[in-house]
């Protein structure tokens, strides 16, 4: 088992350029394994730039990213041990929930039995049972964005990136979600950077905490720390919701 | 009352030419101004199926010759045109691809020819599929350039972040993504190069003979009976073809890459 103290994830001064314009500037960061960090930050801020560098998808200016012992900046993408789930949960529409759940498990090369097993036990787990022929397009948004979420899981990936993976739901499917997230975050050990706009689900999340603004990122080791810094706007929430919650009316925050 | 008559009218417009054809295909003699022929004979159709004058032969070149030019033609432009597709200056390659067209096959074939007598490629079959590839290649990067979308480029990204490689992008997502369409592909190729007449015949150099050279050759010579039926044999696979395009069309309307909501 690793060391839960021990970084598996550290970002060491990352600068990030997307046409001509500087998104992420000295990022340095570190995410002990089995944690999950959120990362919240306004639209635009450079979350989203920052999941995918990590992720090889987009190539950094300047900086390292070290995964375990080793640095990945050179690695491909595919070669990272890194999952990223989008925004919108993607599926492939030629195949079936089974065969999106079971995609990472074949381009390993598992048994066939392996690959079953696997699938099978992730389809129960995501309450997917009696859908596994069916396809994307004819599958709900929170049944997509769980199978989603399971073919990431399949192949037990070093680290998960999420990007704002529930933003599309309705209210009660999210709110589920992002409990089946911490549930199976704690059960497997999940090390995770999960992006979100949303406050509220950062604190439901996240284990430790990070914010961008002018894509600078600040890190906070617990909610605590997170919630006292007042530029994070926890207390104007927190008060507006109160108001609210009296019965008075108020300024979304 | 009128949309029925606009029906009858169209079918007419084009069954008839094919009712004419079959019946020149079987008329031994057809004075004017009958209606009808007066004498039914199979001669022309026994002649054709017992491949007397070498047409069976020729029908087996031309359907080799379609299907090595579809085939190369959609398999290289199916690379290629994900390259286009995302190049900077795609607009500027998309002008170039259609030069080929803006020019007539003679245009073309003149301009090929010259360089072909010197690589030693007219009169063999190996230039005539060059030639009709130009052709070809051009109109199916044309058509599978719009394929390269940027939900197909998000599909790439996840299955590389799932851990495919190069490889696997290409066999486990893009070529079952694109089958339907690649078919398509396939079929219109083909028929680009069953109907070619001006390439085949200034690069083949009367050397290589293909089934719409043979339908003209029927007509010059003015065996009409004959050219009918060589005429319907040519039609064959373009139906057969157009069927399965329209079953394919079908298929990948009614099961779009649906991202939308994802």
């Amino acid at each position: 088992m690793t060391d839960s103290l021990a970084p598996i994830l550290r970002a060491e001064g990352v600068d990030v350029r997307l046409g001509g314009q500087l998104i992420l500037r000295e990022v340095s960061f570190a995410l002990e394994a089995h944690t999950t960090m959120a990362v919240v930050g306004a639209s635009g801020c450079g979350k989203t730039t920052l999941l995918r560098t990590i992720a090889g998808l987009l190539v950094a200016e300047r900086g390292r990213v070290r995964l375990g012992a080793e640095y990945v900046d050179s690695l491909a993408a595919n070669r990272r041990g890194i999952v990223y789930l989008n925004q919108e949960p993607l599926l492939f529409p030629h195949l079936n929930l089974f065969e999106n759940i079971a995609f990472g498990l074949r381009l390993r090369r598992l048994s066939e039995s392996e690959i079953r097993k696997r699938a099978s036990r992730l389809i129960s787990l995501l309450d997917l049972v009696g859908m596994e022929r069916r396809h994307p397009q004819a599958l709900s948004g929170g049944q997509r964005q769980r199978v989603a979420f399971g073919r990431a899981l399949a192949v037990d990936p070093a680290l998960l990136l999420l990007d704002e993976p529930f933003s599309n739901l309705d209210a009660e499917t999210r709110a589920s979600m992002q409990h089946l997230f911490k549930r199976l975050a704690r059960e497997r050990g999940i090390t995770a950077l999960f992006v979100t706009h949303d406050l509220k689900e950062s604190l439901l999340v996240g284990d430790r905490f990070a914010v961008i603004r002018a894509g600078r990122m600040h890190t906070y080791h617990d909610r605590r720390e997170f919630c006292a810094d007042p530029a994070n706007g926890v207390d104007r929430e927190v008060a507006f919701w109160s108001t609210l919650a009296r019965g008075g009316s108020g300024t979304a925050p | 009352m009128m949309r029925r008559a606009l029906v009858w009218s169209l079918s007419g417009v084009l069954v008839l030419p094919l009712v004419m054809l079959l019946l020149l295909s079987v008329a031994r003699s057809w004075p004017w101004p009958a209606l009808l022929p007066a004498e039914l004979q199979t001669r022309q159709w026994r002649e054709l199926l017992a491949g007397t004058g070498g047409l069976g032969v020729i029908v087996v070149r031309s359907l080799g010759i379609g299907a090595g030019v579809a085939t190369l033609a959609t398999t290289l432009a199916f690379a290629s045109s994900r390259s286009v597709a995302r190049h900077a200056r795609r607009d500027q390659l998309l002008v170039l691809l259609h030069l080929p067209f803006a020019a007539s096959s003679v245009v073309l074939g003149v301009s090929l020819l010259y360089l072909f007598l010197r690589l030693h490629l007219a009169g063999h079959i190996a230039g005539v599929m060059l030639a009709q590839l130009v052709l070809a290649y051009a109109y199916a990067v044309i058509l599978l350039v719009g394929w390269w979308n940027t939900e197909v480029q998000s599909l790439e990204d996840l299955a590389v972040a799932l851990g495919a490689g190069r490889r696997d992008v290409w066999l486990r997502v893009l070529l079952p993504l694109a089958r339907p369409l690649l078919m398509v592909c396939l079929l219109q190729t083909f028929l680009i190069s069953w109907f070619d007449y001006a390439l085949t015949l200034l690069i083949g150099d009367g050397q290589v003979t293909t089934l719409t050279v043979t339908l003209y050759q029927y007509f010059s010579s003015g065996d009409l009976r004959l050219a009918a039926t060589c005429a319907l044999l040519l039609l064959a696979p373009p139906i057969c073809a157009l069927v399965i395009n329209h079953r394919l069309l079908s298929a990948t309307v009614s099961t779009p890459l649906d991202l939308q909501g994802d």
